[in-house]
């Protein structure tokens, strides 16, 4: 399987400015998350991408992506519908290939010197099928997410056979239909943002019709055609989240070449505040 | 050949492993049975299988309690450890049979300590079951992650958005409405519903189970749904919750307070919350805010409001309302969290079954409980439940043969057509008798029974797994005559033969005169639930047309009138015309300013608010009133709501002491000493008398007798005395004074009957009231003698009218002459106070219950210590029927009362050779007088003969003791300490041989003095002054709303007869007599002992019953 193409999506509502954000990356370099989101594609060995936006935003993203590495088109969604919507709009772009999905409101932070969406693209490679990147997540966060359920491929560290999915389950029904054996109580696979597809959802989309999402495709997948999921080594941060591009940030940094300096600049908010709140205050006289 | 017990545990082929333990036994002596027991007590603690596991406890259970008794050369006497006793109270089962087991290998196997092993290991039996039944809830998928929610935080889920859209900031919020059928149980598979009768024997548990809609006869004009609910989102961080049949509501704004299920009657909806995983039960306990949970449910500052409402069906109807209201309101928050796929509508399959497995939650938090059949109301129309076999992924694989939840197949319209439902709905009468009982006793027999294999049950069990074949093919054929016949034949074999307690005299009653009036027209019963005599269906010819209905409801009424005084009634029988409804639960959304809860919500609710300065209400609160107000103009079924708001913002005056009026006449008849009850209750409140103050000085010496203090009629008494018994009943010197003053508190937890004219067993194919067979005793040995015996029942104020009433029927009785001796002594109850509810609950040893009941009794006991301090303590107990506030004064006062009311003066006068009586306890109904025994006690000559048995460990309450050198009998209230009784051999069986002369000399009385009232009143005065007066306290039922009950512990003083063996003057003799003799029912739980021991064969032959019964 040959995957050379990806489709972000950046056209969800409160979506739309999230891709333009700056971030100092992993290199000390400030850049757009769009820029960085295309790097990781293009480390992935995507050289298409094509970015779904609202119209009118086109030109904002495309200077935000800046002089990327990969060859960059843009579609148009009027109105945010989901995912199911916006990877249908780009079918013309996918045409019979393969592709990478990535929700473009989120950060991937990689353990390890590989991307997040190069794990995931060699993975589908190897395999032949369409993967879903997962994170195990508390039963407390799973109503926030796509969730699977699946057994492990054996022979396979971290890779299951989906057999079940469901979109932002409570946890009664995560319990009863999303059980995966060697995951502790309480945690399930909650999608990363990060998908590899086959032709075959796009196909699903259009059949189930207007409205349909992208996890009732991926339903219909199962049974279809082989259909995985895999947990990536490395974290997701959802900037639309309150004090999600914070914690991306901070991850970031973190994770960088400019982590001492990342440490001293919190030391130093740290100790002053130490400073000035804790020191004893002179009663008036 | 010993471990043959364990190899037919173990056996795979069922014909071993299913023979009655009883046959497997029936060769084996004592010194085998205990070999066996040893071998089984090793196998227990070794096997992994539950249910192996448990069968074993049974089996020991069984030998020590039924086999080891019965086997001769078994030693009749023996101690029961203390310690092994505490540990038993304090439900450490297992380090008790340790004590228990250590004594008989010191002391040999013995009657006192077999009878505490069988208790141990009973106990221990259904700990582990129910243990089982908890883990598999608990561990049920979907319920799991309740448990983990330790932090309001890790709540995870959120209130649905179309709960929280609003027209404007001021308007209310939207009001989801669930709306719920109850279940009928068209089969009674013989109680296969029980879980741990499922969960080993899956293929057996099987019922047809119907979801119908009710209407009360002459009350509602259609069948309905009876269980309605509704929630909404408020505008204020608590949990509001209503319940508009038990008139409670409450805000509550703490986490501690919903888990209190027993703080007041709002426990169901409490846990159908928690159950629902709204306020999951990971976060019991954990120090956090409710309105911290609320905010991530709903939003900062906004709480949930829940409102119940179940139509005034009464309880007791065996329609599982409560599981089904439990049910409903988890399907309701479930909807409301998202838990479902669709808000409105009916259920799906998969989220009916999270619904089920989340009631069973729901009950066991709640401390109540139910079969797995009982939330069948959510699914619709007819279907079968089935037992399932535990498969791989199931929780319960490996430990139980079955699931804990069963399967639900919804019956088609082949197997349960049009006509079958119509014919169905005209044909069978569906009924509440009125009685509302305990039936928790009849599950554990019927489990235990189960597990033992017991015929003629284990047959009857078969045959009722047929009978569920012939009511489904009945059905399928539209064929309702056969389906009556199939379950007429269900209840008159398998049902009463597995438990002949699951019918009463007034069941057998009603369906004996509907079968005289209806003729052809009748043409079955079908018995609900666990006991008859509640829910009940009466199957009629559908020909007859409705008003077959109005007849029933006719002979209901006449019947239980005539049964008021002997059976347990709560209310009025009523008829209902019922529906099969085709839906199950289903919910509907409505918009909040077009939402109206049920007019009861706000009759309770309302009040409150208008009292309140109206801008200080929620603008929302606000709307809401402007629009029920406007409603209740407009809407017919809202025109009684403002007379109710009315009737309670001004409550009418008087209606209190219409009912205080009615208490001081009943008092002044009953001869109430208001001057005496004063005295007692200013030593109550000084602390001169109460709960610790009964007990003798720690100073006194209590010590167990000797064998020369007794004389031990165990092995029989010599059958030449016999012959001087029968010459003293022959010239008339006898008669039996039967002391039947009492209510049968007890008995009837608290709900009080005649205990004498309680029907309690059938004797000679026909219930038989206490009454009834001490009658028949005396008049056998009349009979036998030639003579006739007078018979004396004693009475009190509760008792007399209807004593009387029924030994006027026997007048002409040729061999017994019957008398009625009214008490003449009355006593006010008084409320409890704190010290003496302390002194009971927390110094004085109970029986420790399972973890969920033992918190609901502490906080149950928390809110009446409450109730005391603001009713005030020790004063007047009056908020109640006149003959709940009243009481006996104990026994001491019976027989002095024949000297003050004329009944001795009237015997003597009658039988002038009169000079014994044997005067015993109504419930000790193996007594008789034996003329062997009479004999004996003539040849000693003694003043009084006390008959004793020796001590089992259910033998609390005192007992035969040295007291500081004198052989004497010790009240249970007067001892010490609690350690002390257990150094007694021998209990107390409440019979006395009393020579009357004698009696007569102690109260400073000849003969011819009795008709002086003066002289007597000063002598029984003289008398009583030196008996110690026991404080005690007795819980008393209230009655209220339809057929619901509180029990409230109350203040009494008494005097006992056995402290007459103090008294230096008294001559007396003590007997050892066998227990099947001395044993007293006290508890409907001892009927199927009774029976099992042979002692109601026993009692059926020393009977000779008139013609007509007390209960004919």
């Amino acid at each position: 399987m040959r995957i050379h193409k990806a489709v972000v999506t950046a056209a969800g509502r409160g979506q739309r400015r999230i891709p333009l954000q700056e971030v100092v990356d992993r290199d000390g370099r400030t850049r757009s998350v769009l820029r960085v989101l295309c790097d990781d594609v293009a480390a992935a060995g995507c050289e298409h991408v094509a970015v779904v936006v609202r119209p009118g935003d086109e030109g904002a993203f495309e200077e935000a992506a800046g002089d990327v590495g990969v060859r960059m088109h843009f579609v148009q969604q009027d109105e945010p519908r989901g995912y199911g919507d916006a990877l249908l709009r780009a079918a013309d772009f996918v045409g019979d290939d393969p592709f990478l999905h990535v929700v473009g409101d989120h950060l991937f932070v990689a353990r390890g010197g590989v991307g997040c969406a190069r794990q995931l693209v060699e993975v589908a490679r190897r395999e032949g099928a369409a993967v879903s990147a997962v994170q195990a997540t508390r039963e407390n966060r799973i109503g926030r997410f796509g969730t699977v359920g699946g057994r492990l491929v054996p022979g396979r560290p971290r890779l299951y056979e989906v057999e079940r999915v469901l979109e932002k389950p409570t946890p009664t029904a995560a319990e009863q239909e999303l059980a995966v054996p060697g995951l502790r109580a309480g945690r399930y696979l909650c999608f990363f943002g990060l998908h590899v597809l086959t032709p075959a959802v796009l196909e699903q989309l259009r059949m189930l019709g207007e409205g349909a999402t992208l996890t009732d495709a991926l339903a219909r997948l199962i049974g279809r055609e082989r259909y995985l999921a895999h947990e990536v080594a490395g974290v997701r941060h959802d900037l639309g989240e309150r004090l999600g591009l914070f914690a991306a940030q901070l991850e970031l940094g973190l994770a960088g070449v400019d982590r001492d300096e990342f440490l001293e600049v919190v030391l130093a908010v740290l100790a002053e505040r130490e400073r000035t709140e804790g020191a004893p205050v002179e009663a008036p006289r | 050949m010993s471990g043959r017990l364990r190899a037919a545990l173990t056996a795979t082929d069922p014909a071993l492993r299913d023979r009655p333990l009883a046959e497997l036994v029936s060769d084996l002596d004592v010194r085998g049975l205990g070999i066996e027991c040893a071998d089984l007590e090793a196998f227990r603690r070794a096997t992994s299988n539950l249910y192996e596991r448990v069968r074993a406890l049974f089996f020991l259970c069984s030998i020590h309690r039924d086999e080891l008794p019965s086997r001769p050369g078994f030693a009749p006497r023996g101690r029961v450890p203390y310690d092994g006793y505490r540990h038993l109270l304090a439900r450490r089962f297992e380090e008790a049979i340790a004590v228990f087991l250590r004594a008989e290998e010191a002391s040999g196997p013995n009657d006192a300590l077999s009878s505490a092993l069988a208790q141990a290991y009973h106990q221990l039996g259904f700990q582990t079951l129910a243990d089982q039944v908890r883990r598999s809830v608990r561990s049920a998928q979907g319920n799991q992650w309740m448990f983990r929610v330790g932090h309001p935080l890790d709540q995870p889920l959120r209130l649905r958005r179309e709960l929280l859209a609003r027209a404007d900031a001021d308007a209310p919020y939207p009001v989801l409405r669930e709306r719920t059928p109850v279940r009928m149980d068209l089969t009674h598979s013989a109680w296969s519903d029980i879980f741990f009768l499922g969960m080993d024997h899956p293929e057996g548990a099987r019922v047809l189970n119907a979801s119908v809609d009710l209407a009360v006869r002459g009350r509602d004009p259609r069948p309905e749904p009876p269980i309605e609910c509704w929630l909404r989102v408020i505008d204020a961080p608590v949990l509001r919750l209503c319940s508009v049949d038990l008139g409670a509501f409450a805000d509550i704004d703490s986490l501690e307070e919903v888990f209190d299920f027993a703080r007041d009657h709002l426990g169901l909806l409490k846990a159908a919350i928690i159950g629902a995983g709204v306020i999951p039960p990971g976060l019991e306990g954990s120090d956090r805010e409710l309105r911290q949970v609320l905010a991530t449910l709903c939003g900062e500052g906004r709480g949930l409001e829940v409102v119940s409402r179940v139509r005034d069906i009464p309880k007791g109807s065996r329609l599982a309302v409560s599981t089904n209201l439990l049910a409903s309101l988890i399907a309701l928050c479930m909807r409301a969290t998202g838990q479902t796929k669709r808000l409105t509508g009916p259920l799906e399959e998969g989220e009916r079954r999270t619904v089920a497995a989340r009631a069973i939650l729901g009950e066991w938090l709640g401390g109540s409980g139910g079969g797995w059949q009982d939330s069948g109301g959510i699914w619709p129309g007819l279907k079968r439940i089935e037992g399932q076999r535990a498969g791989p992924g199931d929780p319960e694989e490996s430990i139980s043969r079955g699931r804990l939840l069963p399967g639900h197949q919804t019956l088609d319209d082949e197997a349960f057509p049009k006509a079958a439902r119509q014919a169905l709905q005209d044909g069978l009468v569906l009924v509440h008798g009125g009685m509302a009982q305990n039936v928790g006793p009849i599950l554990e027999m019927v489990t235990e029974k189960y597990l033992l294999r017991r015929e003629p049950e284990r047959t009857a069990r078969h045959e009722a797994e047929s009978i569920f074949d012939e009511i489904l093919a009945g059905l399928r054929a539209s064929d309702i005559d056969a389906v009556a016949r199939a379950t007429s034949r269900n209840f008159d074999g398998p049902i009463t033969t597995i438990v002949p307690w699951a019918t009463n005299a007034f069941t057998a009653a009603v369906i004996e005169e509907l079968r005289d009036r209806l003729g052809d027209g009748y043409r079955g019963f079908l018995m609900l639930g666990g006991m008859s005599g509640g829910g009940m269906g009466f199957f009629v010819d559908p020909a007859l047309g409705p008003g077959v209905r109005d007849l029933v409801q006719e002979v209901l009424l006449t019947q239980k009138r005539r049964f008021a005084d002997a059976l347990p009634f709560a209310m009025d029988p009523v008829v209902y015309d019922f529906a099969i409804n085709p839906v199950g639960t289903t919910a509907a959304l409505v918009p909040g300013d077009e939402a109206l809860l049920a007019e009861g919500y706000y009759a309770l609710v309302f009040p409150s608010l208008l009292r309140v300065d109206p801008a200080r209400l929620p603008a929302s609160r606000r709307r809401e009133l402007e629009r029920v107000g406007s409603a209740c103009r407009t809407r017919t079924e809202l025109g009684g709501l403002l007379p109710r708001l009315f009737d309670a913002m001004l409550p009418a005056p008087g209606a209190d002491q219409v009912g205080d009026h009615a208490l001081s006449v009943r008092l002044a008849e009953a001869g109430f000493d208001r001057e005496l009850h004063e005295r007692i209750r200013r030593d109550l409140v000084a602390g001169r008398i109460g709960l610790a103050q009964n007990r003798l000085p720690p100073s006194a010496s209590v010590e167990d007798v000797e064998p020369e203090d007794v004389l031990d009629t165990l092995p029989g008494v010599d059958p030449g005395l016999a012959e001087l018994g029968r010459a003293a009943l022959a010239r008339g010197e006898v008669a039996v004074v039967t002391l039947a003053g009492g209510a049968a508190s007890r008995w009837t937890q608290g709900a009080g009957v005649v205990k004498a004219l309680h029907p309690f067993c059938r004797f000679g194919g026909r219930h038989r009231s206490f009454l009834d067979v001490h009658l028949a005793k005396t008049r056998r040995i009349a009979q036998e003698v030639g003579a006739r015996i007078p018979h004396v029942f004693t009475t009190s104020v509760f008792t007399h009218g209807p004593i009387d009433s029924a030994l006027q029927s026997h007048a002409d009785d040729p061999h017994v002459l019957g008398l009625a001796s009214p008490g003449r002594a009355v006593g006010l109850r008084l409320v409890p106070t704190e010290r003496d509810l302390r002194f009971l609950w927390e110094e004085t040893s109970h029986q420790v219950l399972d973890e969920r009941r033992q918190r609901m009794r502490e906080s149950v006991h928390e809110a009446l210590i409450g109730w005391a301090r603001s009713s005030g303590e020790a004063t007047d107990y009056t908020d109640n029927l006149p003959q709940a506030c009243m009481h006996p004064v104990g026994h001491f006062f019976e027989v002095p009362n024949m000297f003050r009311n004329g009944v001795l003066r009237r015997l003597l006068d009658e039988q002038p050779n009169l000079r014994w009586l044997c005067v015993h306890n109504v419930d000790t109904v193996g007594v008789d007088l034996d003329p062997a025994r009479l004999g004996l006690v003539l040849a000693a000559g003694r003043a009084m003969t006390f008959e004793v048995v020796p001590r089992r460990i259910e033998d609390v309450g005192g007992g035969l003791a040295r007291v500081d050198g004198r052989v004497r009998l010790v009240e249970g209230l007067a001892m010490p300490d609690e350690a002390a009784e257990f150094r007694l051999s021998y209990y107390n069986t409440g019979t006395t041989w009393v020579d009357l002369d004698a009696l007569l000399d102690l109260f400073g009385l000849a003969r011819h003095q009795l008709a002086d009232d003066e002289e007597v009143t000063r002598a029984v005065r003289r008398v009583a002054e030196r008996m110690p007066t026991y404080v005690t306290i007795k819980d008393v039922k209230k009655r209220w709303g339809h057929g619901q009950e509180d029990v409230f512990p109350v203040s009494q003083f008494e005097k006992l007869w056995g402290d007459l063996s103090a008294l230096p003057e008294v001559s007396t003799a003590f007997h050892v007599v066998p227990r099947v003799r001395g044993q007293q029912l006290k508890d409907p739980a001892q009927l199927e002992g009774f029976v099992r021991d042979g002692s109601a064969a026993r009692v059926e032959r020393l009977c000779t019953f008139a013609p007509r019964s007390v209960a004919d």
